[in-house]
């Protein structure tokens, strides 16, 4: 029960998916706030169960001291999961603490080294049927990593877009400065050389910034920080851009005139880029489904971690990233 | 007049409360009036919860009448005792509203208005008994169930009479034409403090709670007629087959899961309703029948302090107060005709 909004938000948010859908929320948090909150929603009781805990991880915590600790809604919620008692854990909390906790209470899937953070964005779609989500990773779960993780990386992200946006091939893109194989310094250059040698993989080579909206790829693999930085600026731009817009409706009366006319083109755009139409964020490489959302995740944005959650519960897809690391170490 | 306490008159609404009504739209309207019995549908677990009701009052001796008031016209009361029949559900007694009446007289306002009928029909069918039993009343939060229910408690307490329930109806609009009768019939009536001992609200438009938190603690939103039960054998009105039977239902025929039917216990737990104590003794044959999942180990110390706890909350609750109407209004303004017309329960701010 942690993030910026907690709990009124993932409260509002497990009630709206009690509602609509037929997946079971477990609720780990302080029991009498939570209660207070969702007496006050509409909700379906019978899909929601609560665990007690009066500790959460603050925003603002060292994430390794809170990692450490036994008592929080972190770490009660993923010995739920280790337990069998949930499929799959969401969280709106510090992501490091998330990451550090992960890894003392869940096992890395073996032949994993490094879990990566994953993201959705919207990019251009080539083709009718094509999904119009892209997956970067990681985004943040470390800052910096070698070749060997982004290779990792790669094959995690191929693995989880073969699942859930159904490509039988998802194409791979290293981000770099330059398209040229010898762009970079000395890991992303061997990154390139060994993801080109990856079996299995179909990687399309590296992919400059610009591409990253362009549709070049399905999955760019990139270091944390570098990810981390795209992603925030991406969500950004997009909160600018209606910023402008709006600010230069108050000039002229034609442009308002004109953004009128358009409003509906800029709600589409707006929903497009709003980052809680995609739920959150699923932190790969564990032996257990996490979806991490974001900080400021409001009611939306948590249901729809919620159902991206249980879609990757669905589709298997630690199964499958636990299959494909097991062939390349075969 | 001293109390008979051993009786008990138990009312009921049917739409939406016994039967999943679905009256939305003209065209769902109409088929709900062309429906045979065989075609109507229960909301599930309430035919187990009536007959439990009446299989209770066999085994204690206490004696127990289950009277229906429906809204709905007479002229679908052929369909409805059908299907009370096919559901084998005991009853003494059910009135309809004579829509046709208001038709005739040319009063289409009062097609919709339910309070003052309920009222009336709530009033005289106490009058009509020689004793004057306790009560349980059970209705939904479609329309304004939670209001006339609690307004007809007051009266009953004698909390509730001359200018104040006059206030009262003419405020939710009630029919002006109606109200010396509903005044007389108030004054008839003689005062018996708690005579309505619940009032059970099934939430079939999934109101919030803490909505109906201001009609105190007497009403009891419930989610689905396990809950309810759960409630009635907390209260000694039914025992624990009786709980047994509801959620072997809801299992059976309405595939709820044990861990269904244990979230539900809890949240009616977590909302003060029953104390966990009562509560977990009441399902502990449902637990090992494998109705509800078996219990997690949690710190023997922990549950004691939980248990604790809240059963200083459901003390806390169970102290009643003299409704405050003008409040409840005012936060719920659907309740009013006029409100009824600007204010749906969804836009209703929360507390």
């Amino acid at each position: 029960m942690g993030g910026e909004r907690a709990p009124d938000e993932i409260v509002k948010g497990a009630a709206q998916i009690s509602l609509t859908t037929d997946i079971d929320c477990l609720l780990v948090g302080d029991e009498d706030r939570v209660q207070a909150v969702l007496e006050q929603q509409e909700y379906n009781p019978e899909r929601i169960s609560l665990v007690d805990c009066r500790n959460a991880v603050g925003m603002d915590e060292d994430p390794a001291a809170a990692a450490g600790r036994r008592d929080t809604s972190l770490t009660v919620a993923l010995q739920a999961v280790k337990a069998g008692g949930a499929d799959a854990l969401v969280s709106a909390g510090n992501t490091a603490a998330c990451v550090l906790a992960s890894t003392r209470v869940w096992r890395l899937v073996p032949g994993v080294r490094r879990a990566a953070l994953a993201a959705v964005y919207p990019r251009h779609r080539e083709y009718p049927e094509q999904d119009p989500l892209a997956l970067v990773l990681d985004v943040g779960a470390s800052l910096r990593c070698d070749a060997l993780d982004l290779v990792e990386f790669a094959v995690m992200g191929s693995a989880y877009a073969r699942r859930i946006s159904k490509v039988e091939s998802p194409r791979v893109g290293l981000l770099n400065v330059d398209r040229d194989p010898r762009a970079g310094d000395d890991m992303l250059i061997e990154a390139h050389r060994l993801l080109a040698a990856e079996p299995g993989l179909n990687f399309v080579g590296n992919v400059e910034g610009h591409d990253l909206v362009r549709g070049g790829a399905d999955v760019i693999v990139c270091e944390g920080l570098v990810g981390n930085v795209a992603r925030k600026l991406f969500e950004g731009v997009s909160g600018v851009m209606l910023d402008v817009a709006r600010a230069a409706g108050e000039h002229r009366l034609m442009w308002r005139l004109g953004l009128r006319l358009l409003s509906e083109g800029i709600e589409r755009l707006q929903a497009l880029t709003d980052y809680s139409n995609y739920g959150g964020a699923p932190i790969l490489g564990f032996d257990r489904v996490f979806i991490k959302c974001h900080g400021r995740s409001n009611a939306h944005a948590v249901a729809n971690a919620i159902k991206v959650a249980a879609k990757a519960v669905r589709d298997d897809v630690t199964g499958e990233i636990t299959a494909v690391m097991a062939k390349r170490r075969r | 007049m001293a109390r008979r306490a051993e009786s008990l008159l138990c009312r009921w609404d049917l739409d939406k409360t016994y039967l999943r009504s679905e009256f939305e739209t003209l065209r769902q309207l109409l088929r709900t009036a062309w429906e045979r019995g065989e075609d109507k549908i229960e909301v599930p677990g309430v035919p187990e919860v009536l007959k439990a009701l009446k299989a209770s009052s066999e085994r204690t001796g206490r004696p127990l009448a289950i009277h229906f008031i429906s809204a709905s016209p007479p002229q679908i009361g052929k369909a409805i005792r059908d299907k009370l029949a096919l559901d084998g559900v005991p009853y003494d007694g059910i009135v309809f509203k004579d829509q046709l009446r208001h038709i005739r007289r040319g009063k289409f306002r009062n097609l919709r208005e339910h309070v003052g009928f309920k009222l009336r029909e709530l009033m005289r069918g106490r009058l009509a008994i020689d004793s004057s039993p306790d009560e349980l009343l059970f209705g939904d939060d479609w329309e304004s169930d939670p209001l006339t229910y609690s307004a007809y408690a007051d009266v009953v307490a004698g909390q509730m009479r001359g200018r104040a329930l006059e206030t009262l109806l003419v405020r939710i609009g009630v029919d002006r034409s109606a109200v010396p009768e509903l005044l007389a019939l108030a004054e008839r009536i003689p005062p018996a403090p708690q005579a309505v001992r619940r009032i059970f609200i099934n939430l079939a438009r999934r109101t919030p709670p803490a909505h109906l938190q201001a009609f105190g603690p007497r009403l009891v939103p419930t989610f689905n007629y396990f809950q309810t039960a759960v409630v009635l054998a907390a209260d000694g009105v039914l025992d624990r087959t009786g709980v047994r039977d509801v959620a072997r239902a809801l299992a059976d025929r309405a595939t709820y899961t044990p861990t269904q039917l244990d979230n539900s216990l809890a949240d009616l737990i977590r909302r003060g309703c029953v104390s966990e104590w009562t509560a977990q003794s009441l399902v502990r044959p449902l637990r090992r029948e494998g109705l509800l999942p078996a219990r997690s180990r949690r710190p023997r110390w922990r549950r004691r302090l939980q248990r604790w706890i809240r059963r200083r909350r459901v003390d806390a609750t169970a102290e009643r107060r003299t409704l405050d109407y003008e409040a409840i209004l005012a936060r719920l303004p659907h309740l009013t005709r006029t409100g009824a017309e600007r204010v749906d329960v969804e836009e209703v701010p929360a507390t």
